[in-house]
C-alpha cells in the first residue's frame, strides 16, 4: 500500500459566501462555505482548498474568520490561498486555521515568498499555486485570476517552484476553468513529470471520467473539484466510488 | 477534570488540535516553556515546524520533559512532536528529547514531501486498535528509525520505505501521522488515547 489519490474540493469563497465562477468570470452563489466543508468532508472530501475571491481588504478579514469557524468543525485539512502576499499573511492564515498556504500572483512578484514560507512553516505548508494557459506548444503562467499574462513557462515556473520549497503544485488551467469538458492533461501530466512534489490538478471537470482522466493520463496526485458538487450535478462519494471502479487507490470512508 | 498541555514551538495551526482534544471532562491549555509544560496530566507534543528551530525551544527544559515522559507521563506526540521523541535528526541541529533510541531520517523516496492519505499497516496498540483509524493524513518528508523496532506499533510505507507510523514507550505514543487532520476515526483515535490516559493514575504525583 501507498498513498492514496486525493479528491479536494475547492470552495470560492467572497464576502464569507461561496461562489464559483465560469471561465473566472460570472459569479453565482452557492452557499456557506463551513456548511459546505463539512458535508463534503463527511462525503468523503480528502481535503478543501478556500480559494478568496475578494477584492479587498475586508473581504480578506471575512475570509480568515471565515477558516476559524471552519477549523473548528473540520478535520481534514484546509488550504487557504487568493491573495496571499507575504509571509505575514502566510501566518494570519496558518494561525487562523488553514494547515496549508497556496501563493499565485505575489510569488511570481518575489519567488523568494515560496522559500522563506517554506523555511517558516514547512515545505508541506507551502502550495505554489499556478494558473495556466495554452499557448503554443506549451503554457503560459496568467496571474491575477487568469488575467494578466505573464512571460513565464508555466512547467518551468513549476519546476522552479518546487526547487524554492514549495510542497505541492495546484496547477489551474485557464482555458479549462469552469468548462466542464475535462483537464488540460497535456498540461498536468507536463507539470507531474517536471517536479517531484505533489501536483494537484485543477480546472475542467465535468464528471467522474474527467478525475479518473487527471490522475491517470494526467498522473496527478489529487484532483480538484468545485462547481459540479455545489450545483449538484455529482457528489463527492459517486466520484471517489468511480476512481476505486478505475482501480485508483483512494480513501474508504464508512458509509 | 484531565489537565491537558500542548507544547507550542510555535510554528502555526494548533486550532484543529486544540478542538479535537477540548471536552467537557478536559481542560486544554498551549504552554511555550518546556520545563512548565510537564505539570500536566497529560502532554501533546504537536505537529507542526520544522526540527532546529523546535529542538531550540525544548533546550532550557529538555531533561526536564524527558524525565517526565520517562516517569509515565502521558504524552502524545504528532509528526514533528513524534520525531522529537528521538536523539535527533537529519533535517536540522539540536537534540530531542531521547525518550526513545534512535534517529530521524529522510524518507527514501523520489516523491517529497509525502503528502495525503496513507494505510496503516500491522497495527498493534489498543489505541489505534479501538479507533478503527486504518488510513491516515500524513504530511512529512522524514520518518523516525528507532534503534529497536520494538518500539513500533503501525508501519505506513511511502514508495518502498517503510516507515513507523506510530510508536510506542509506556504511556508515550508518537504517530507520524496527523490524526487531529484524519477525519472522524482520527479524531476518535486522539478520544481512545485521551481516555486511556486518563484511566493511568500518575504514580510520581507530577501535577
Amino acid at each position: 500500500m501507498s498513498l492514496t489519490r486525493r479528491l479536494i474540493v475547492c470552495l470560492d469563497v467572497d464576502g464569507g459566501r461561496v461562489v464559483k465562477g465560469t471561465r473566472f468570470v460570472g459569479l453565482r452563489d452557492m452557499g456557506d462555505p463551513v456548511e459546505l466543508a463539512t458535508r463534503y468532508e463527511a462525503e468523503g472530501a480528502d481535503e478543501i482548498v478556500f480559494l478568496d475571491i475578494s477584492a479587498t481588504h475586508e473581504g480578506r478579514g471575512t475570509t480568515l474568520e471565515l477558516a476559524r469557524r471552519t477549523a473548528e468543525r473540520l478535520f481534514i485539512p484546509l488550504t487557504i490561498g487568493g491573495g496571499i502576499d507575504s509571509v505575514e499573511a502566510m501566518s494570519a492564515a496558518l494561525r487562523a486555521g488553514a494547515d496549508k498556504v497556496g501563493v499565485n500572483s505575489a510569488a511570481v512578484r518575489r519567488p523568494q515568498l515560496i522559500t522563506e514560507g517554506a523555511a517558516r512553516f514547512g515545505s508541506q505548508c507551502v502550495v505554489a499555486s499556478i494558473d495556466a494557459k495554452r499557448e503554443g506548444d506549451g503554457w503560459r503562467v496568467y496571474v491575477a485570476g487568469g488575467r494578466t499574462r505573464t512571460e513565464l513557462d508555466a512547467v518551468e515556473w513549476a519546476r522552479e517552484c518546487a526547487r524554492l520549497g514549495a510542497g505541492e503544485i495546484l496547477l489551474t488551467s485557464v482555458d479549462c476553468d469552469g468548462a466542464r469538458d475535462g483537464y488540460d492533461l497535456a498540461l498536468t501530466s507536463a507539470v507531474a513529470h517536471a517536479v517531484n512534489v505533489p501536483v494537484i490538478a485543477s480546472g475542467g471537470a465535468g464528471n467522474a471520467a474527467h478525475v479518473r482522466a487527471a490522475l491517470v493520463e494526467g498522473r496527478a496526485d489529487a484532483a480538484l473539484v468545485a462547481g459540479i458538487l455545489h450545483d449538484g450535478t455529482t457528489t463527492v462519494r459517486a466520484l471517489k466510488d468511480a476512481m476505486r471502479a478505475a482501480g485508483i487507490p483512494v480513501r474508504e470512508v464508512a458509509a | 477534570m484531565t489537565l491537558v498541555t500542548v507544547f507550542d514551538y510555535g510554528a502555526g495551526n494548533l486550532h484543529s488540535l486544540v478542538k479535537a482534544l477540548v471536552a467537557p471532562t478536559r481542560a486544554v491549555r498551549v504552554e511555550t516553556d518546556p520545563a512548565a509544560a510537564v505539570r500536566t496530566d497529560v502532554l501533546v507534543l504537536p505537529g507542526v515546524g520544522a526540527f532546529a528551530p523546535a529542538a531550540e525551544r525544548l533546550t532550557s527544559g529538555r531533561e526536564i520533559m524527558r524525565d517526565a515522559i520517562l516517569a509515565g507521563l502521558p504524552t502524545l506526540g504528532i509528526c514533528l512532536g513524534m520525531q522529537l521523541l528521538f536523539d535527533g535528526s537529519d533535517e536540522g541541529t539540536g537534540d530531542g528529547l531521547g525518550v526513545i533510541p534512535g534517529r530521524v531520517t529522510r524518507l527514501h523516496a523520489t516523491r517529497l514531501p509525502q503528502i495525503g492519505w496513507n494505510a496503516l499497516e500491522a497495527v498493534r496498540d489498543p489505541v489505534i486498535e479501538a479507533s478503527g483509524l486504518d488510513i491516515a493524513y500524513y504530511a512529512n518528508s522524514f520518518a523516525c528509525r528507532p534503534r529497536d523496532a520494538a518500539a513500533v506499533v503501525a508501519w505506513s510505507t511511502h514508495e518502498g520505505d517503510r516507515f513507523p507510523a506510530a510508536v510506542r514507550h509506556g504511556a508515550c505514543v508518537g504517530v507520524q501521522f496527523h490524526p487531529e487532520k484524519s477525519s472522524t476515526p482520527g479524531v476518535r483515535f486522539i478520544e481512545a488515547f485521551l481516555e486511556a490516559a486518563a484511566a493511568i493514575n500518575s504514580p510520581t504525583g507530577i501535577r
